[in-house]
């Protein structure tokens, strides 16, 4: 029988894993990368942000409130859908709440099928489960939505025309939109059907790799990264969708008129 | 007959008032010439008649018809827009004249022979049908958009600046070829910069400047 549980990490074992960080700092010093600085910064955040993360995390675990779990749940939701918005070069008004409650209907929902239904963990809502799992499912579906947001926006903002000229020709709003609805959610779907291509053979995903680390049986490690990556297929699907059809229910109205104008470009996009 | 009819017609860009109060009458297979400098709002107009931008005021019914009453891509159909700049979508000739036939609001069968036909009076060899419709030269690509508007049937066109990119006698080729549908019962609406053309083509004109918010009350 393997031992079970994840090996002691103390003080001393992070200051050793500083060696490392500072090793690659010895290379930028040598190399002139002028890189040492920035990567003291980052470390640093590294450091604080995890360290933060982990007692919020403990605290949450360790008071088992529905509550307070609803708020770190719609805190993470609602960062991720400004982030999915924010990477987009255009918006419109409206586009964060949208691409929010996406992820809120999205994300949810493939989570707590997840824990519910699939692993039946009881209660569903239990936090230890729901937090890493939404953390993981918004962290990728993020990718897929602001990708599939961008492309949206881009085609109907420079090809106007061509979905004018379908218009013109008594394409319904539908008609004329479908084309590039369906280029939007494909291309946010590339990144994950990717990382569904090689996964196990060009990366080993992380939370596998924390399981077997840990200890656990690598064929129990794997069930879970599969149940992941299809949770995080479908949420990724889901959200593609979600979100180009609120992003053509705003850019088209009643009339089956192409209302471009309120397309933004963002700064620097 | 009125066929078309387009009354107190107000539009605007931000901040500019362009026209005020315009009427606009089309006959049953007649034609009606709009002239005026740029900028005066002619592109405008005919997107607003074609419903695919909003005028600030105005009523615009077919055969007595209101707009309101009618599904606007039902409306677009039977008043349908031919931009000055022709847009296809990737792919043939072929393909680009057979897709309005795959719309819900054009109840009819894409007819390639026929297409040919016209292509041809239009001084376009049929073989242009397996060209990439992206590939062509702009004048080309005019006359090929003209077709295809025409082709999905509508009561009236809303042509706007039909032959800015032909030559003389593709110019010719094409008001023939306009003269001969409008015999056959077609109506439209053309803006164009040349004077003459508008005589040409149409039997009543108006200008746009007599609508401008300017010499309003004059």
């Amino acid at each position: 029988m393997p031992e079970r549980g994840a090996l002691p990490i103390g003080v001393a074992q992070l200051g050793m894993a500083a060696l490392l960080v500072l090793c690659a700092g010895a290379v930028s010093v040598g190399m002139r990368l002028r890189l040492e600085r920035t990567l003291a910064i980052a470390s640093a955040r590294t450091v604080l942000q995890l360290s933060l993360v982990g007692y919020v995390l403990a605290w949450v675990f360790r008071v088992e409130s529905p509550w307070i779990l609803a708020g770190v749940l719609l805190i993470m939701t609602a960062v991720a859908g400004h982030a999915a918005v924010a990477r987009s070069t255009r918006r419109f008004a409206g586009a964060g709440v949208g691409a929010f409650l996406t992820l809120v209907l999205t994300g949810l929902v493939t989570t707590f099928t997840v824990t519910g239904v699939i692993l039946g963990v009881r209660p569903w809502y239990h936090a230890q489960y729901v937090v890493p799992l939404l953390g993981m499912v918004l962290g990728n579906s993020l990718t897929g939505v602001s990708l599939s947001l961008d492309t949206l926006l881009a085609d109907l903002d420079e090809q106007r025309d061509r979905v004018e000229m379908e218009l013109a020709l008594g394409a319904t709003r539908w008609e004329a939109a479908r084309g590039p609805l369906r280029e939007a959610v494909r291309r946010g779907m590339i990144p994950i059907l990717n990382s569904m291509t090689v996964v196990g053979i060009v990366s080993l995903p992380g939370m596998m790799t924390g399981q077997i680390l840990e200890g656990a049986d690598p064929l129990t490690a794997v069930r879970y990264q599969i149940v992941v990556m299809f949770m995080i297929a479908a949420a990724t699907a889901l959200g593609c969708m979600g979100l180009t059809l609120f992003v053509y229910s705003r850019l088209f109205n009643e009339r089956h008129q192409l209302r471009t104008e309120r397309i933004e470009r963002a700064k620097g996009g | 007959m009125t066929l078309l009819s387009v009354r107190g017609v107000s539009l605007s860009v931000p901040g500019r008032r362009l026209l005020r109060d315009l009427e606009l009458n089309v006959p049953h297979a007649g034609w009606v010439g709009v002239a005026g400098p740029s900028g005066s709002g002619k592109t405008r107009l005919l997107r607003a008649i074609a419903g695919l931008c909003d005028a600030d005021a105005g009523e615009f019914r077919l055969r007595g018809t209101d707009r309101q009453e009618m599904a606007y891509p039902e409306w677009r159909r039977r008043v349908s827009y031919v931009g000055q700049r022709a847009v296809f979508l990737k792919g043939t000739v072929r393909f680009n004249l057979e897709r309005p036939f795959s719309y819900a609001s054009v109840g009819a069968r894409f007819d390639v022979a026929a297409a040919a036909r016209e292509l041809e009076q239009l001084r376009l060899p049929r073989t242009v049908l397996e060209q990439d419709a992206r590939s062509l030269s702009v004048g080309e690509q005019q006359r090929v958009a003209l077709l295809r508007t025409v082709s999905i049937a509508p009561d009236v066109v809303l042509l706007d600046e039909p032959t800015s990119a032909l030559d003389e006698e593709s110019v010719s080729a094409v008001e023939t070829w306009l003269r001969a549908r409008a015999e056959a019962g077609l109506s439209g609406v053309i803006v164009s910069h040349d004077a003459t053309q508008l005589t040409r083509l149409t039997t009543t004109q108006l200008n746009l400047t007599d609508f401008s918010p300017g010499v309003l009350g004059a």
